[in-house]
Formats: C-alpha cells, structure tokens, sequence
C-alpha cells in the first residue's frame, strides 16, 4: 500500500459500520464542538463591545473594514445567530449548510473580537471541527460516511498543525531554536503578562528549574519541538493514541513553563486522540457483568 | 465515486484553499493558520502594565525602572474586566498615539476608573543580554488622569507619532 492510500485508509477508513457507540461518541464530539462555539461567540461578542478601535486586522479584515461590528450590538446579534444555527444544526433541522454559515459568522466574530492586536490560537480547533462539520454536512448524506469524514478530517488538520508549528519554529529560527536561554526570554515575558494580569506572580517549581539550568531549558523546548514535529503521526490510527498523550502532555508543559492554557485543545485530543466507541464494544460488556450481581459496599 | 475518493479529493481541495489564504494573510486566517508563534526565537519583546500611581510623587515618575522599582500599585486586568494580552498589544503596537487611538485605550480600560485614579501606562521591555541573562525594563509613556492625558516627557514627539 502506497502512503496516500494508507493515509487515506487511516483517516477515512474505519469504523466498518456505525454501532450505538459510534453514535453516542459522534454526537458527544459534536456537542462539545457546538458548546465551545457558542461560549466563544458569547465571549467574543461581549468582549467587542468594549473596543472600538482596529490596531490590527485580522483575515476577511483585510479585505473589509471591520469597524462595522464595532460601537453597536452586532456582535450580540451576531452570537444569537451563530447560537440559534448551532442548536438547529446538533438536531439537524434546517438545511445541511448552516455549519457553513455558521463557520462564516465565528471568522466574522473572531476579527471583530481579535482587531486590536491579539492573534489567539486556543479556539483554532474548535474552529476547525466546526469547518469539519460544515464540510462534512454539506457533502456527505450517508451517515457513516459523514462520521468517517468528519473524524478524520478533523484529525487531519489536527496533526498537520502541529507538523506546521515545528516546521515554523525551523524556519523561523532554526535548530538553535531549542537554546534553552530563548525559554527564559518567553518565560519573562509571560510572566509580565501574568503580573499585569493578575497584579501578582511568582515562578512555579518548572519555570526555576528552568531558570537556573540551560541544559534543563534546553531540553524542555527540544521535548516541545519533537513532540510537535511528529504530531502529525496522529494521523495514523494505531499510534494516535500515543501521539495523543504526548501533545496532551507538551500543553501541559507549556502550561507550566510559560502559562499559556488551551484547554479545549486538551479536550478535544481527549475525545478524539482514543477510540472510545472501538475499547466500549471491545470491554464494555466485560465491565457491565463485572458489575452485575454484585453488591458494591460503599 | 467512492466514499473514500471523495474525501480525499475534498481533503485536498480544502488543503489547496487553506495554504492560499495562510500564504496569503502572514500564516494567519483564522481558524487556518500554520501556527507561528514562538517561531522567531531569541527576539527582543514589548509588553505592557497598567500602574496606579495616584499616590506616588512627581519625581521620578517618568523614570525608566526595572520591573521590580516599579512606581505605585498594580492594577490587575482581571479585576477591570479587560484581556491582558489584547491591552499588551494595543500599548506595544501602536506607533501613532493620535487622539481615537488614546480615546480607544482608555474606553477599553474604562473611563469610569479613571475620574479617581491616575493610571500610568507602562511599556515593558525584555531582551537577552550576553550569554546568560536576561533584562526587563519598564518605560512609562502615557499618564491617564481624569481630565488629561500626558505623554512622557523624556521622549520626543517621534517616539509617540512615528507613523
């Protein structure tokens, strides 16, 4: 099998068919993707009421003067749409576009949101799981092949993200991106943000350990690099729970060493890093007689 | 057309309008991007804070300090609602202080703080200084007051018009 097939056969070729389990899972990812879209689009468009200024544009603002979402109610209007649309298209009522222009009014949201100089990456999966079902929907009637799609091309741009962080840092920087003394550098500055944040701060046990050894700091970012670099191995059904745990762990570390969250990264490589509706049919019959006829002391 | 053919082709179509929008917007079109963050390492970096300096005295006010001499007290983003990261942005991008763009800043940190307090507006700098150390100074720029914004007076005027 040549590497496009087998690509192509471990992002889009399983499950065999749709069982319950397959179901349920679909439609617990899906409901997490519509949670985080509408609490982002409530945020944002709270938060565009406080600006009225663009510092910096940010996507179809380069083409259109923002500014129009600014001063005025368009955002709250604009996050009851996006609401109502997400809500219409979990239980697929309405027209198989509506992902779509859901997807269309978050861009919109997130440059009026983001027009002043920020350029925030924790919602960039969420907004790709949301282009996944706007795709997917719009493409595929039968719903096993819908599921494989969506999965798998969430999946995809997963690991070809983290594949192109690395391969930015390369460019950017180069192999001497891994000098342990640049982590002390974002370190500072992450810790002025947290100081003007929250008033306060102080160095956690990672951040010393970093602070007083290159060595350690230099490991720490070639661990950061690797991990990114062979994220793109999620793609392969068999190693994507291992390449799963592993970013999960990178953010972790991130989060220690300069406290920087994405939360809903973490999240979403749960729910789709491991095969759940797979380890269900495989023990889930295991657990429940395991379970019955016993009395549990509690 | 097989399930599998039309997904891949779909896959790659996506990909095709994916790499022309983050080739064509610096890596960035939100939710696409190529995830350039921390990819220029080593590079000197510009932050901001908010101090109340109310009580403080005149004298050495306008002073260039390390983060730890710094004048007054904290005033926490938190607590007055506003993104840190979005006011570090605003303060350390914007090269031409005109009046919207002051009027802007002090509409996001909230007026109403100010018709009590006098807020400095600080520009924080950090970079590497020989082979290990690293050196963060705070630059006041902007004085809010209730009535008045002062520009700090050490700079000449390029230093807040250079657009």
């Amino acid at each position: 099998m040549n590497l496009g097939k087998l690509i192509t056969e471990n992002l889009f070729g399983k499950p065999d068919q749709l069982t319950s389990a397959h179901r349920f899972y679909f439609k617990l990812f899906e409901l997490y993707i519509v949670y985080e879209t509408i609490n982002l689009a409530w945020e944002w468009g709270l938060y565009t009421l406080k600006i009225s200024d663009v510092v910096l544009p940010l996507g179809i603002a380069n083409l259109i003067d923002i500014s129009f979402m600014h001063d005025n109610y368009l955002p709250i209007i604009n996050a009851i749409a996006i609401s109502i649309l997400l809500v219409l298209s979990f239980f697929r009522k309405g027209s198989k576009w509506q992902y779509a222009v859901v997807f269309v009014l978050l861009h919109f949201q997130y440059v009026a949101r983001f027009s002043i100089g920020e350029i925030p990456h924790s919602a960039n999966l969420v907004g790709m799981a949301i282009f996944s079902f706007a795709v997917g929907l719009a493409a595929f009637q039968n719903e096993l092949h819908r599921y494989r799609f969506i999965i798998g091309f969430t999946i995809f741009y997963i690991g070809l993200g983290y594949f192109s962080a690395s391969i930015s840092k390369l460019i950017g920087t180069g192999p001497n991106w891994i000098d342990g003394r640049h982590l002390w550098l974002w370190i500072a500055e992450k810790s002025t943000d947290i100081l003007s944040r929250e008033g306060q701060f102080n160095y956690n046990f990672v951040q010393i350990t970093a602070l007083k050894s290159i060595p350690a700091a230099t490991f720490m970012l070639f661990i950061g690099i690797a991990t990114e670099f062979f994220g793109i191995l999620i793609w392969f059904r068999k190693l994507r729970p291992y390449v799963a745990l592993a970013l999960i762990g990178m953010h972790f570390g991130v989060m220690m060493s300069m406290n920087i969250r994405f939360d809903s990264f973490m999240i979403e490589l749960i729910i789709l890093g491991f095969p759940f509706p797979e380890l269900y049919l495989k023990y889930g019959d295991q657990i429940k007689s395991y379970f019955s006829g016993r009395e549990i002391s509690i | 057309m097989s399930a599998k053919k039309k997904s891949i082709q779909i896959t790659l179509i996506s990909f095709l309008f994916y790499g022309l929008l983050v080739a064509t917007h610096e890596g960035e079109y939100w939710p696409f991007s190529i995830y350039p963050m921390f990819s220029k390492a080593g590079n000197p970096w510009t932050r901001a804070l908010v101090r109340d300096v109310s009580n403080s005295t005149p004298e050495n006010l306008w002073n260039t300090t390390t983060i730890d001499e710094l004048n007054g007290n904290p005033v926490s983003m938190k607590s007055i609602g506003v993104d840190q990261i979005d006011y570090s942005n605003f303060v350390s991008k914007t090269k031409d202080w005109d009046t919207k763009r002051i009027k802007a800043l002090r509409n996001m940190l909230g007026e109403e703080y100010l018709t009590t307090k006098d807020w400095m507006i600080y520009k924080v700098h950090g970079k590497l200084i020989g082979e290990d150390s690293v050196v963060v100074e705070t630059v006041p720029i902007l004085l809010f007051k209730s009535d008045t914004t002062l520009f700090n007076p050490n700079f000449s005027s390029e230093y807040f018009f250079s657009e």
